[in-house]
């Protein structure tokens, strides 16, 4: 009880170093904990806009089909996935569609994309379609086309105005043709969305495609996206056979998934920056301590102190450094992190790596960053004191006495 | 056999070496009994305070034996003779003897608590040992709110606390005036007398030389001379 008596008074004999010490490694911890609840909040944000704009967060295709989007992979059997969709209780929503590639032609030119042929009222529920609808209406008629704005401005057409969709049918090769009205315009903000892909009903697409029932995909909301990641006692596992496979989506989008994956390495690049900079501090405040009080480990070492006990002191108050640095350090990380997670980072729109970005980022805070980095912190910290520990253990008596007097 | 409780046997401390080579202590064989109440005289660089640090096991001879309660404590390790120090010797130091942060009951403690004393016996014997140097209203004080004779008398019962076989004084009046110093003296003389507590001195006050019952002079390192009185 008396060395912890001792750790501490020590500790504020010089009160303002202390302070700047625990301010110095506090703030790096804040700035771990603010750091990482951004990478979550921008991953979640990502993720989000990544799979609730269209793709959802698991798709069912026949095997084969996203590799080059064959028209005649398609899965005749889709009802049957549908109606098993519709009874697992971790499906919040899903969406039938018949998906392909076409010539769009106006009055006034000719552009070619992708042909979305979707289930109106599955698709309000699952993608942002209906709401990133910026004139018009959502699909209604059965000959209603909703366009993208670029692509709105490549064809030169405007509400109402008349297109006409020409693809060749499943099976058997032969062109076929319809004319549709375009009811909307939308914008995803995902360039490659807005400008590639138009969306017509599914029955539509099936008779263009001369197929009677089935479709080439069905996009999948869960109630917790966890259940995307495949799980071999999952929901996808059981989807996926000989003919269909299911894919969460990290396995649809590998890319995106390895670089979300890489986020995490940021924060660990970030925590030893500024760790590597709050032990350098921690051993110069420790050595400034030490140092002044030279003549008195001498004497504590004359009276019998072993080393191993002044070992020990500096440890134990390089602990108690440590704790109150912890101690500041989570409670103003909790507060930002709490105000931005409600307020969020205004990062105005923005687009990576084709994921549109366009609310604020609201941080998100984890127990990791409360329990782990105050943990790492400790570490630190006493690993840093552990030098300038073992230099106050080996001081030889006769020298510090001579010392300082 | 022997009971002194120190026997220095042709002790020699040099320092440096070729052209630099100083002999702080040169072939010095001492006795001390118990109960004796020593003064090592002699001028600045006699090599009063290197026999002192010998003797105490603070520094290691270059060559010779010494002896402290008849245990060569020459070859201990960093830990053997850091317990020894705190169980046999006592130590009082010219000036800066106390922890700051510790109040005066707790830097008596804190010797104890190295010994690994219980918590109440350490307290009984923390107020025997101000009772003793008189400063039994000071114990909750810190050195700071202390005088520096006051100082040294917390300094005195510290080393009194862990009931050593030895006391050994380094200048210890050497930052007191001359009133407080000999009030110091007074209270070493006293333990000396009603303790049979043995002290040894490094000095060059005439105070503690006219006290004292034996006197060893040392110069150029050797004692030149040994007086008991």
């Amino acid at each position: 009880m008396l060395i912890m008596k001792l750790a501490l008074r020590n500790l504020f004999r010089n009160t303002r170093r202390t302070i700047l010490t625990v301010l110095l490694i506090g703030c790096s911890l804040s700035a771990l904990i603010l750091t990482d609840a951004v990478l979550l909040g921008m991953v979640d944000v990502m993720i989000e806009s990544l799979t609730k704009t269209l793709s959802g967060e698991a798709q069912v295709h026949r095997q084969g089909f996203t590799d080059n989007y064959d028209i005649d992979l398609y899965m005749p059997e889709s009802a049957s996935i549908e109606s098993t969709l519709e009874n697992d209780p971790s499906v919040a929503a899903y969406a039938s569609r018949v998906i392909s590639g076409g010539m769009i032609s106006s009055s006034y030119n000719v552009g070619a994309g992708l042909i979305y042929g979707v289930d109106a009222d599955q698709e309000r529920h699952l993608s942002k379609l209906a709401a990133a609808i910026i004139r018009g209406h959502y699909l209604q008629d059965s000959n209603d086309i909703l366009i993208g704005e670029p692509m709105a401005e490549l064809l030169e057409i405007k509400l109402g105005d008349r297109v006409v969709i020409t693809q060749a049918e499943a099976n058997t090769g032969e062109l076929s043709q319809a004319l549709f009205r375009v009811a909307g315009i939308f914008k995803f903000g995902v360039r490659e969305l807005d400008s590639n892909i138009v969306f017509i009903h599914i029955s539509q697409a099936r008779k263009i495609l001369g197929i009677s029932q089935g479709s080439h995909e069905i996009a999948i909301l869960f109630h917790d996206v966890s259940s995307a990641d495949l799980d071999p006692t999952g929901l996808l596992s059981s989807l996926t056979n000989d003919t269909t496979e299911a894919l969460g989506w990290r396995a649809l989008n590998k890319d995106i998934a390895a670089m979300l994956e890489m986020s995490n390495y940021s924060s660990l690049i970030v925590g030893a920056i500024l760790f590597f900079l709050a032990s350098l501090g921690v051993i110069n405040s420790m050595f400034m301590s030490i140092y002044e009080r030279i003549y008195e480990f001498g004497v504590a070492k004359a009276i019998g102190t072993r080393p191993f006990d002044l070992f020990r002191l500096i440890m134990v108050e390089a602990l108690f450094l440590a704790l109150l640095s912890c101690i500041f350090g989570v409670l103003v990380g909790a507060l930002l992190g709490e105000w931005y997670a409600t307020n969020g980072i205004p990062l105005g729109e923005m687009e990576i790596s084709g994921i549109a970005m366009n609310n604020n980022i609201p941080t998100v805070l984890a127990w990791h960053q409360f329990t782990n980095f105050p943990a790492y912190v400790i570490l630190l910290v006493l690993t840093a004191a552990l030098y300038p520990a073992r230099f106050a253990a080996n001081i030889i008596p006769t020298d510090a006495l001579h010392r300082s007097l | 056999m022997t009971n002194a409780v120190i026997k220095t046997m042709e002790v020699c401390r040099y320092f440096g070496e070729g052209e630099t080579l100083v002999k702080a202590v040169e072939q010095v064989s001492i006795t001390i009994e118990p109960g004796e109440f020593t003064a090592i005289i002699g001028p600045s660089g006699s090599g009063k305070s290197t026999l002192l640090h010998l003797v105490g096991g603070l520094d290691n001879p270059t060559s010779g034996v010494v002896e402290l309660s008849g245990t060569n404590i020459a070859n201990m390790s960093g830990a053997q003779i850091s317990d020894f120090r705190r169980d046999h010797i006592g130590f009082v130091f010219q000036a800066y003897n106390l922890i700051p942060v510790l109040s005066a009951e707790e830097n008596i403690e804190y010797i104890m608590l190295l010994q690994g004393i219980a918590g109440p016996a350490r307290r009984q014997r923390v107020q025997e040992m101000l009772e003793l140097v008189g400063l039994n209203d000071l114990g909750s004080r810190r050195p700071n709110q202390l005088s520096g004779g006051q100082q040294q008398r917390v300094a005195v019962a510290r080393a009194m606390a862990s009931h050593p076989d030895i006391i050994l004084a380094d200048e210890p009046t050497a930052n007191l005036d001359s009133k407080t110093g000999i009030a110091l003296l007074d209270v070493m003389k006293d333990l000396n007398e009603t303790h049979n507590m043995t002290f040894v001195f490094s000095t060059h006050d005439e105070k503690i030389m006219s006290r004292a019952s034996r006197l060893i002079h040392m110069e150029d390192g050797a004692v030149v001379h040994d007086e008991r009185r």
